[in-house]
């Protein structure tokens, strides 16, 4: 190991001057007695994995990497993020970069989430009723999303229809407030997009279905911290689990 | 090789002929002997002549002297490691021969390190550090070269409770000194006395400053804005040049090794005209490739910049009068930068940064018969960058910055001690400076004023006081007074107890008053507190305010306080013995008042407004100790050790209260598991170990005239970033793991001290984190340097 060719190192340096005091090799010895109490250089990401069997995770869906690195300097206005669309069933995301893409995809029920917004950060399930979600006047009725203030896997069964209906979340994005239902803190001071924990959504989906989501990461990689400010995002790291028998278990442990 | 030698000797003869200017025939002599107790003379003593610091060694009989003088009251200081230091005062008449007879008594100590008793002048500053009441943590030069250190980052990293830091906030550039858990931006770094400018996001990166030409550094540790007035509000850092030749002398300098580091070092110094004036010139080249801590996500490129850096500086000092000295320096440096993050095959950032760095002062010190001694100083000083960040593959900006800063700063300080155990230092002056940011409103340069008294006092022979009291006034910000206190009580020959109290404070700047900014990006406006009532009501007439916090308007509208701390210190110096030396000192530095963005409200379009507005209190506390130990002639143990707490009292403010996002439970995301948040859960603030110990061996090998230097530079782990969400540091968050640091230097000298040859290796453990991006690996380099000077 690297300490170990280290102190080869040092102590085959000092043995060519042979007329060394005993004090010196007592030097040695101490630093001996250092390397034994150093950490190795572990970086390791001591996180659970995300996989649990059931769900489907999503690591690294990029999000406009060309709007974010685009001309942002001096205040000039960078050009607007492209929204793009995600559809649960077959993992399928969708751009929306011109009016012919508008037309084509945002009135159907063929979506299941928008990410829209600066880095892609602001999050619309797809509801016909809301004004200001993407699917405003489209065919996803009956549509809902819960927030549950609890750990993804923690999370065994969907609310009642009942809260459901009652749910009148549409964007989920930065959660400046204490009642702001978003995924991610945003800080003037870090400017760093930061996932809050023990957040997970509950979805009620156009088919009656039920599902739950996560959303993990905006950075590539999913890095646990993030060390330099031009880290590449958006690239989404999210897990979700659609029952597809209908019923609402949400249940994701083995 | 020798007719280089001669060519320099020549060289440097011609330049004191030159000058060589022909007084009057009514000069004096002083010349002398210096002996010990039993008579033999000791050779190679250092005799120095005050007040005009002309300085000589003894020849092999003991003897110096020192011509061409003219009558007044002079004091003559012998000093010679191994023997107790004398002082004297002579009084010389004109055309006079005094001949002195000085006996040094033995002191069988040899520590190296400076005693912080023996205050050593400065040339062109009347201030004097201990007069913060502060600790002062002096470093010398020789006590560098033994570190094998190349630039200042380096030096101070080893220091006990020093830290540096990279604040990923600030960019990856963005590097900066932390000191007893005061941050960056609140320790001020100074050049012979006189600040230096160039911060990004409030961070000093002290990588910019070469070792060679230092002659001492002076720390200061807690808030000595009685000193140095706004933004020495946790210490300051002051790096005095060299200065003063005795005799002759050149020294070149090569070092070279991992990440193709190359520092090159030229430097020469010459006394002329008869002692009366001398000049230093330096010349430093110094590269390096850099280094990547985040192998995991950056496959290619480094996370530590690569440089070149050029620096050249010189002075001069030149006795015009028998009153009165002149003294001039110069100082220029230089960087260049490209450092590459390849995050993949798409995302290959190119970070370009270049920074030209100048300092000029002038100082005229002049000698009152009544005893008065006035130093009058100018300064100026300037300091651009440029920096740009761009996509190559996109060829689009990430970031372009242009930034130039400059000031010019008069002082003038008097110095008059009427009895000998009273000594009084004043001063006034002011500076203006000039910034070529257009962001900024019309109010674009800082204009401050300031006075300043100090004084100290032997009150009695076990009783020592220093006190001090500074006024400042900005432009910006209406006037200050701190004031400090200090009291060394002398118990006996072996113990001395130090008590300190001081105050600092750092005034609002432009931005936070006058500045309003907007980050496209990610939606959000900050504006000035002079401004914020003004921007949101005229928002609100648009039509484009969607939410007020009315609250929180009316707290902060024209409302900004300076940000401000007391710091208090006590202490134990304990000497046993004469090979042992013992310091242990506590600590306490509350700030108040820390200066932190707030949100106000949001808009329709824009998504958060942001103002400016002071939070309750941060308090930094601990202990330091330390103790240095003469095993034999030959070995020096020494370890220095902090404990420190640093946390932000408006924190456990929050949880108490149960605001949000704080009294969210806290995550553990290696489990899963969450549990409920309490005030024992705030770990404490980004960055600050709890402990940090130094351990440090010198071993000198006389037969081969070798010194080892082996130091180990211990951290406790330190948090990095929050990373579950609640905004404040537990103990799951991301945090840089326990890491010893460990150093080595060994230096062996030839051909009568000329020739020396080096081999320095740096973080010989390798120690690299991803959550360190500053720290390379192991740094081994190997070097030669030779002096040219005159037996």
């Amino acid at each position: 190991m690297n300490n170990m060719k280290t102190y080869r190192l040092i102590f085959n340096a000092c043995r060519s001057f042979t007329g060394l005091a005993k004090i010196a090799r007592w030097g040695l010895f101490s630093t001996l007695i250092l390397l034994a109490f150093t950490s190795c250089n572990k970086d390791e990401d001591t996180r659970p994995s995300l996989e649990d069997g059931k769900s489907t995770v999503i690591y690294d869906l990029p999000g406009d990497t060309e709007a974010s690195v685009g001309d942002g300097v001096d205040g000039k206005e960078a050009r607007p993020f492209y929204t793009f669309l995600y559809r649960f069933k077959d993992q399928r995301q969708i751009w929306i970069k011109n009016q012919s893409d508008s037309t084509r995809w945002l009135k159907t029920a063929d979506w299941d989430m928008a990410f829209t917004g600066s880095y892609n950060s602001e999050i619309f399930i797809n509801n016909a009723a809301y004004e200001f979600n993407p699917g405003y006047e489209g065919e996803a009725t009956h549509t809902a999303v819960v927030l549950l203030r609890q750990s993804y896997e923690s999370v065994t069964m969907a609310p009642s229809d009942e809260k459901f209906d009652n749910s009148e979340i549409n964007k989920i994005g930065w959660a400046s407030s204490e009642n702001s239902e978003g995924w991610f803190n945003y800080s003037a001071n870090t400017h760093i997009m930061q996932a809050l924990p023990n957040r997970t959504y509950a979805i009620r989906l156009p088919n009656g279905k039920y599902a739950k989501l996560q959303l993990i990461n905006a950075y590539k990689g999913n890095p646990p911290a993030v060390t330099n400010l031009n880290w590449p995002a958006p690239y989404y790291t999210f897990r979700y689990y659609v029952q597809q028998d209908g019923s609402k278990n949400l249940n994701t442990n083995e | 090789m020798n007719q280089a030698v001669f060519f320099i000797k020549s060289t440097l003869c011609v330049i004191s002929l030159f000058f060589q200017t022909a007084y009057a025939q009514n000069t004096s002599r002083i010349q002398g002997r210096v002996t010990d107790e039993s008579g033999n003379p000791i050779v190679q003593a250092t005799v120095v002549l005050l007040p005009d610091h002309q300085t000589t060694v003894t020849d092999k009989d003991g003897r110096f002297s020192f011509n061409k003088l003219y009558e007044g009251t002079y004091q003559l200081q012998v000093t010679c490691i191994g023997y107790d230091p004398t002082e004297r005062d002579i009084l010389v008449k004109k055309s006079d021969l005094h001949t002195i007879e000085q006996v040094l008594k033995r002191n069988e100590t040899e520590l190296s390190e400076v005693w912080i008793q023996e205050r050593q002048g400065n040339v062109d500053n009347l201030i004097n550090a201990e007069n913060a009441a502060m600790p002062v943590k002096v470093i010398t030069r020789r006590e560098i070269e033994l570190m094998g250190s190349r630039r200042l980052d380096e030096v101070m990293k080893e220091q006990t409770g020093i830290a540096v830091i990279n604040d990923i906030a600030g960019g990856s550039r963005a590097v900066g000194v932390q000191i007893q858990g005061f941050s960056s931006n609140y320790v001020m770094v100074l050049v012979d006395g006189q600040p230096m400018l160039g911060r990004n996001n409030g961070n000093f990166d002290l990588s910019r400053i070469s070792v060679t030409n230092i002659e001492r550094i002076e720390i200061i540790k807690g808030a000595s804005s009685c000193l140095y007035g706004s933004d020495a509000l946790g210490g300051a850092i002051n790096i005095i040049t060299r200065h003063g030749a005795i005799a002759p002398q050149a020294h070149a300098s090569f070092l070279y090794g991992s990440l193709n580091v190359v520092d090159a070092t030229l430097e020469a110094e010459t006394p002329f005209a008869h002692q009366r004036g001398s000049v230093t010139l330096s010349g430093n080249c110094y590269r390096t490739d850099g280094f990547n801590t985040n192998k995991e996500f950056l496959s290619n490129g480094t996370t530590t910049p690569p440089y070149d850096n050029y620096s050249v500086q010189g002075r001069t000092r030149y006795r015009i009068s028998k009153e009165g000295t002149l003294g001039l320096s110069l100082r220029y440096a230089k960087r260049n930068s490209t450092m590459i993050n390849e995050w993949s095959d798409e995302l290959i950032l190119h970070d370009k940064q270049g920074d030209q760095d100048l300092n000029l002062s002038a100082s005229y010190d002049h000698h009152f018969h009544s005893g008065i001694r006035s130093m009058s100083r100018y300064y100026f000083t300037r300091y651009q960058t440029q920096m740009q960040a761009e996509w190559i593959r996109q060829s689009a900006l990430a970031s372009a910055e242009e930034f130039g800063q400059g000031v010019h700063r008069i002082e003038q300080q008097f110095a008059y001690s009427p009895f000998k155990a009273l000594h009084f230092t004043g001063g006034i002056g002011g500076s203006l400076e000039l910034m070529d940011n257009k962001d900024l409103s019309d109010e674009r340069s800082l204009n401050t004023a300031f006075a300043y008294l100090q004084s100290e006092w032997q009150a009695s022979t076990k009783i020592h006081t220093t006190t001090g009291i500074r006024y400042d006034y900005t432009n910006a910000y209406h006037g200050r007074l701190t004031p400090s206190l200090g009291i060394h009580y002398r118990i006996d020959d072996h113990l001395l107890i130090k008590m300190g109290a001081g105050a600092g404070f750092k005034a609002p700047d432009y931005k936070m008053r006058y500045q309003v900014f907007y980050n496209p990006a990610a939606n959000y406006m900050v504006v000035g507190t002079d401004q914020v009532r003004e921007i949101l009501e005229a928002m609100e007439d648009n039509g484009e305010l969607s939410y007020i916090n009315t609250y929180m308007v009316n707290l902060t509208a024209g409302n900004l306080k300076a940000e401000n701390s007391i710091s208090l210190n006590a202490g134990v110096n304990w000497t046993p013995h004469k090979k042992l030396r013992t310091e242990l000192s506590v600590f306490h530095h509350r700030l108040n008042n820390q200066i932190n963005t707030i949100s106000v409200g949001s808009g329709t379009g824009i998504g958060q407004i942001y103002t400016y507005r002071n939070l309750p209190k941060a308090v930094n506390k601990g202990l330091e100790a330390s103790v240095a130990v003469q095993v034999s002639t030959d070995l020096e143990l020494s370890a220095g050790y902090q404990y420190l707490i640093a946390k932000d009292l408006s924190v456990l403010d929050s949880i108490r209260a149960g605001r949000y996002p704080y009294n969210q439970m806290i995550n553990n995301p290696v489990t899963g598991e969450s549990k409920p948040v309490t005030t024992g859960s705030y770990w404490g603030i980004e960055n600050r170990s709890r402990h940090m110990l130094n351990l440090k061996a010198l071993y000198e090998y006389r037969p081969w005239d070798m010194n080892i230097n082996l130091r180990a530079n211990i951290r406790s782990k330190y948090p990095f970033q929050e990373i579950n969400g609640n905004q404040f540091i537990d103990e799951y968050d991301a945090f840089v793991p326990d890491h010893v640091l460990l150093n080595l230097t060994v230096e062996k000298r030839l051909l009568n001290n000329r020739l020396s040859v080096r081999l320095v290796a740096d973080n010989l453990l390798g120690f690299t984190h991803q959550y360190m991006p500053g720290q390379p690996g192991s740094v081994i380099l190997g070097g030669i340097s030779y002096r040219w000077f005159n037996d």
